[in-house]
């Protein structure tokens, strides 16, 4: 330790002195110290395994890993569930490496959401292989594989670590060269279980059906061996994503130290505007204490402005003390080398700080550290036991910072921290059948493998499907069968993460030409679109020229000192309503709608007063989405009762505190569901709120929100009723420039017209 | 929820709109013919009678016990030619093709043919090879692309003989595959112009898929693509079979249907049954058959000294110093020597074309084999026509200042070598992006300009100084 603190419980004691830190604390919850639960290693267990595990000091398992081993060992699916560093790999190796030992021809096939993840594995792995003595290959097969290994891999390899896109596109398609692996594959291991929900877990279980069918063909039926982090649901998404039922393993017999969670609002600096001091600045403070005082901390913010933002911040701040280097920002821009230098950073102790988006949030191996800040509530429980789980470890207490920032929804968890610690993590939710989605892996499932008449392919009804691809003169039905006919090789158009393969490169001009990192296509038309100022590694770069078509982005280097944000325009139509529902004055109905978006202006605002001191257009294409929505809209005689204006205030005031809710409910990224109020829309032309999926086809957000309808509008009255500002702030219906005045109240009283009961 | 059908009509609807929107005046025309050709006619039951089209083709259909397919069996008695060369040449020519097939068989990736290991690779006989040539649905080597016809061409005593199976729908692959693998009996060679990478992992894709399995006993590859790249690859425009065979084998093909037209017919005929759609692609696919044996020929005369009387001698110098380097690792060194000294007199009478590499590859074996007499001509025509050339090479200059520098200690001469060839490199740095390697041959070159400088006023010093004392 080169810290000046004895201990991090020192640290602690001395904060709870600190007068001007603890008024602001609004609730300080203590997990005590947890001791290890474990029995000894099951007779069965190969000598040889047993003699490495020896070798790595492990000579009992914890209680779940045992429980993994048995349910494996009797045939069965499993899903474990514990927290970060609780020896969750040791439940799927074990029984692999134990089958491996006794069966040369046995096969196994590993899942990680990443590359780098991959990567650790393999080294993991390979160490046991060395210890054990044992010829076990294991690989990682990915985009980094060099050609002249491939084929080795594909016949000898006995573990294959690979990523669901590399399978997706590169190895089902050709399942002929992997006949080895997939007549003798036992084992599917998928870690991360967590990370597969969403559009980008709809896809994944698509591809786990395509891989099943590939596997049946080859007459193998491998058990799947699955890890999540926490959530609610763990046993219903692992049966949701491997189409098969599972054994729920959650009793977690890892030891934990004591855990510290602090939950921090920043304090009030304008009562009657309900204006707090930026969460930004609160975190740095917090942080730099820590880093100065030598605790090892991980910073995690939400977006990758704000990792910007705050690494600049806290590498001036401690620049003296600990020099830029020791503190580093980390995120999905940056390149494989870069991640991995400042992981490497991380464990070794060298790098004393980090600024993350939630890419750390991942297994990604960096050690245990001391202290984790959360600038925002990482919009989700899981999420932020996730995080937090970045600090803490077997032995010895660690600390997480909660900071609220004002958004609604961090206003309602600091001043509500019981809903926080009483709630459990939420849902993952995957909606695999999502036509489109499902349309995509059909073809690709078709060019794999024709499709017999009878076969199965997830809950929709397969024949209809393949006829609609048959008039589309893609397969060509004969006899009992449907052929792929088309000339294209369909994996090659889809992509499993909605913009994973548009990515913008970024391309620094300043000194020659580099490039210095990249943007997912949804990111580009907000972050780089001409004249934004574009954060990476703390450095600020001017977008000099955006080229669309190519999806390049010239930048140069700047120093000014504001960043921008920008505004987008968006429009609603309804196509079909599949479902609808009076209730008093509201109509709501669920359906599919369209939407069409366009970047309009964006803003230039000033670093650390953020004042706004200019605009500009943005100059971009308009993109249409087709997709699934919710919405809801009040009668004319509720709309009669008051003036355009105020409805159109309230309208605002309720949308701005539902989309911080809606995401609250739905465990979902909050840029997944979108709200867009309406005072006269096109569809009804009455007063309305649209929800809508952010992803083509829908993936089942909207309709849980439509079944969550009542509870989500009573939260709403909830949260704006207990919030402390007179009329309306950041924290409820948003600030009295955007809503006016009377925002808070009006909102409430159309609210109240809708007699919720509360 | 709306129905799976609905909902899937509203999504075709939505994406004809778009496209609509594209093009408002062809949406017309376009507007659902799928209605017609959703009821087409490829039935199994309908397209197991024989269309009349196909008889007129000669087309017959086989039966074996994994079902019925198409064959197509075309025989040229001998003598035969196909362009420049008969095709009962194959005879003789066959066993020549022993280097090639050694080299490409290996699993060492040897470079150059030792004739001492020939016994692992006995010299190919003519009846041990099959040309095969395959027609498929799409691109690339996945599973769903699939071979529809397969040509296959064989040496027989008498006349050399293409049979061309068609599959008229998907369901019959298996049973053109059951002949295909028949046919392989007795077969040491496959013929192919890429099939190594292309026809051939295809058609294993499709032997798995159906329940075969791979074994050792597969035949040995002749991939004619390889010795066509390392002959013309600098000569020829590209290296596609239609471009070598007009250009060396003097084959030319008239109102030939492309081969990459080939799956969109297909995909028509699979559409209305028409059988002439077809056409064109049986030809296409037989005539590629007939070149792959025309040119087995042609390198076959290559290496069995038949340069300059069975085959034409390249009068290009790229293409001849190309072949003398092909016979020279293909076991024929007196053959390849002979090729380079016609080059160097070439060189000697200020002629040979306009080329660089050859003279550059070819110097440099001179410099190996200690005959810098024959290597410095050669540089100085590459220097001075890289001097004339817009994106210039610095080699020639390079090998001329080390040369005049170490070994006749002209340092005046290869001054002036060293700074045409900074101005050269100037030249190209302002044309294209320096790469690291570029700007540390730069530096490289400055430091020599430098150093020689030093040399040369020292060897001046030293004079003026003799003729002071």
């Amino acid at each position: 330790m080169t810290g000046k603190t004895e201990s991090m419980e020192e640290w602690l004691s001395q904060l709870r002195t600190n007068k001007e830190i603890m008024e602001n604390v609004t609730y300080w919850h203590t997990q005590p110290a947890r001791p290890s639960r474990t029995v000894v290693l099951p007779e069965e267990v190969h000598p040889k395994l047993a003699q490495a595990l020896a070798a790595k000091g492990i000579r009992e398992l914890y209680t779940h890993q045992a429980a993994a081993f048995r349910s494996v060992t009797a045939g069965r699916h499993v899903v474990t569930v514990t927290p970060t560093a609780s020896g969750k790999t040791l439940c799927y190796n074990l029984p692999v490496l134990q089958t491996l030992l006794h069966d040369d021809s046995a096969r196994a096939l590993y899942l990680f959401p990443t590359k780098a993840l991959a990567q650790d594995q393999v080294a993991e792995l390979q160490e046991l292989a060395n210890l054990m003595e044992a010829d076990i290959k294991t690989h990682t097969y990915d985009g980094d594989t060099p050609p002249t290994v491939r084929q080795a891999i594909r016949n000898a390899g006995h573990i294959v670590v690979t990523n669901p896109d590399m399978l997706h596109s590169a190895i089902l398609p050709h399942h002929t060269k992997w006949v080895k692996l997939f007549e003798n594959i036992r084992y599917i291991v998928i870690d991360e279980l967590h990370a597969y929900r969403g559009v980008f877990g709809s896809h994944v279980a698509n591809v786990i059906r395509r891989l099943k069918r590939i596997c049946k063909f080859y007459g193998s039926s491998p058990q799947f061996l699955c890890a999540s982090a926490t959530i609610r649901n763990p046993k219903e998404h692992a049966e949701r994503l491997i189409g098969e039922p599972v054994d729920l393993n959650d009793d977690n017999g890892a030891p934990a130290g004591e855990k510290h969670l602090v939950f921090y609002n920043p304090p009030v600096v304008n009562k009657q505007l309900g204006i707090r001091r930026s969460s930004v600045l609160e975190s740095q403070k917090l942080a730099g204490s820590l880093l100065k005082d030598g605790i090892q901390t991980i910073v995690f913010a939400r977006s990758r402005v704000r990792v910007e933002i705050l690494l600049t911040y806290l590498q001036d701040l401690v620049k003296k003390e600990l020099g830029t280097k020791s503190i580093r920002g980390y995120r999905g821009g940056y390149l494989p080398k870069l991640r991995r230098e400042i992981e490497r950073g991380l464990r070794s102790g060298e790098i004393r700080g980090v600024v993350s988006t939630n890419a750390l949030e991942l297994g990604i191996d960096i050690g245990q550290l001391q202290a984790c800040v959360l600038n925002g509530y990482p919009g989700s429980i899981a999420s932020t036991w996730q995080q937090s789980g970045r600090a803490g470890r077997r032995h010895g207490s660690s600390v997480t910072f909660l900071v609220a920032s004002s958004n609604p929804l961090d206003q309602y968890l600091i001043q509500n921290p019981n809903y926080f610690l009483g709630t459990a993590p939420e849902e993952a939710r995957i909606h695999p059948d999502n036509l489109l989605i499902l349309l995509d892996h059909v073809k690709c499932a078709a060019y794999e493998l024709p499709f017999e008449d009878g076969d199965k392919f997830g809950e929709e009804k397969l024949s209809d499907l393949l006829e609609f691809l048959a008039e589309e003169k893609v397969l060509h039905h004969v006899g009992t069968r449907w052929y792929w006919m088309e000339q294209g090789f369909p994996a090659h158009n889809i992509s499993l993460r909605s913009a994973a393969q548009e990515n913008f490169i970024i391309i620094d001009m300043t000194a020659g030409h580099k490039v210095i990192g990249e943007v997912d296509r949804f990111g580009a038309p907000t972050l780089i679109h001409e004249e934004a100022i574009y954060l990476h590694e703390g450095v600020q770069y001017q977008v000099e020229k955006l080229d669309y078509p190519e999806k390049k982005a010239y930048v140069r280097e700047v120093n000014v000192d504001y960043f921008t944000d920008a505004n987008l325009a968006t429009e609603l139509k309804v196509l079909h309503i599949d479902q609808e529902a009076q209730e008093g004055p509201l109509l709501r109905q669920y359906g599919e709608v369209t939407v069409t978006a366009k970047p309009t202006i964006f803003k230039k605002i000033r670093l650390r007063t953020h004042e706004n001191i200019g605009s500009g257009p943005i100059h971009l294409p308009e993109e249409e989405l087709q997709t699934s929505g919710y919405w809801f809209s009040f009668s004319e005689e509720e709309t009669a009762k008051r003036s355009a204006n105020d409805m159109q205030m309230a309208l605002l005031g309720l949308a701005n505190v539902l989309v911080h809710l809606a995401p609250l409910h739905l465990m979902c990224d909050p840029l997944d569901i979108r709200v867009v109020p309406q005072v006269k829309d096109i569809h009804h032309k009455r007063p309305t709120i649209y929800f809508y999926d952010r992803y083509p086809g829908g993936i089942g957000l909207s309709q849980r929100l439509y079944e969550l309808h009542g509870e989500l509008l009573k939260e709403a009255g909830r949260l704006i009723r207990g919030c402390g500002c007179q009329s309306g702030c950041p924290a409820c219906v948003g600030p009295i420039e955007e809503v006016g005045l009377l925002g808070k109240q009006l909102a409430l009283s159309l609210l109240d017209g809708l007699r919720v009961p509360s | 929820m709306s129905g799976l059908k609905e909902r899937l009509e509203r999504l075709r609807a939505s994406a004809m709109a778009a496209q609509a929107a594209e093009k408002r005046d062809e949406a017309e025309s376009t507007e659902w013919s799928a209605r017609e050709s959703a009821s087409s006619p490829t039935s199994a039951e309908e397209a197991a009678k024989l269309h009349p089209a196909f008889r007129r083709l000669g087309v017959e259909e086989c039966t074996n016990e994994a079902g019925s397919f198409l064959l197509r069996r075309i025989v040229y008695p001998y003598p035969y030619r196909h362009g420049r060369y008969a095709l009962e040449d194959l005879r003789l020519c066959a066993p020549h093709l022993q280097p090639v097939a050694w080299r490409q068989n290996r699993s060492d990736k040897k470079k150059r043919w030792v004739p001492e290991t020939a016994d692992e690779f006995p010299a190919p006989e003519a009846s041990g090879l099959l040309f095969l040539d395959t027609e498929t649905t799409g691109l690339g080597v996945g599973t769903g692309n699939v071979p529809f016809m397969i040509g296959i061409g064989r040496y027989r005593q008498d006349a050399f003989v293409v049979e061309q199976t068609l599959i008229r729908h998907p369901g019959e692959e298996r049973a053109m595959l059951t002949w295909l693998q028949e046919q392989f009996r007795g077969v040491t060679h496959l013929v192919t112009y890429n099939g190594r990478t292309f026809d051939w992992p295809v058609l294993v894709n499709r032997f798995i898929l159906n329940g075969w399995r791979r074994s050792s006993a597969e035949p040995g590859h002749l991939d004619l693509l390889h010795p066509s790249r390392a002959l013309w690859k600098y000569t020829l425009p590209t290296c596609r079979l239609s471009t070598v065979e007009e250009e060396r084998l003097g084959i030319i093909r008239e109102q030939d249907v492309p081969g990459s037209l080939a799956p969109e017919l297909y995909v028509r005929y699979l559409g209305d049954g028409n059988p002439e759609h077809l056409y064109g692609v049986y030809v296409h696919n037989e005539k590629d058959v007939l070149t792959l044996a025309s040119l087995a020929v042609h390198f076959g005369h290559l290496l069995g000294g038949g340069l300059g009387t069975a085959a034409e001698e390249p009068t290009d110098a790229e293409e001849r110093f190309r072949t003398g380097a092909w016979l020279e690792q293909h076991g024929q060194p007196s053959e390849a020597e002979r090729l380079y000294d016609l080059l160097a007199e070439a060189t000697e009478q200020g002629e040979g074309g306009g080329e660089i590499g050859w003279r550059l590859a070819l110097a440099a074996k001179y410099k190996r084999l200690g005959s810098l007499h024959r290597a410095v001509p050669m540089w100085e025509q590459a220097a001075s026509l890289a001097e004339a050339s817009r994106l210039p090479r610095l080699e020639a200059h390079l090998e001329l200042a080390m040369y005049y520098e170490h070994r006749l200690k002209d340092f005046a001469s290869a001054l002036r070598y060293a700074e045409s060839a900074l101005g050269l490199a100037r030249r190209r740095a302002s044309l294209v992006r320096l790469s690291a390697a570029g700007r540390q041959e730069r530096e490289r070159l400055e430091r020599r300009v430098n150093r020689l400088k030093r040399k040369l006023l020292r060897e001046q010093l030293e004079k003026t100084a003799g003729f002071a004392e």
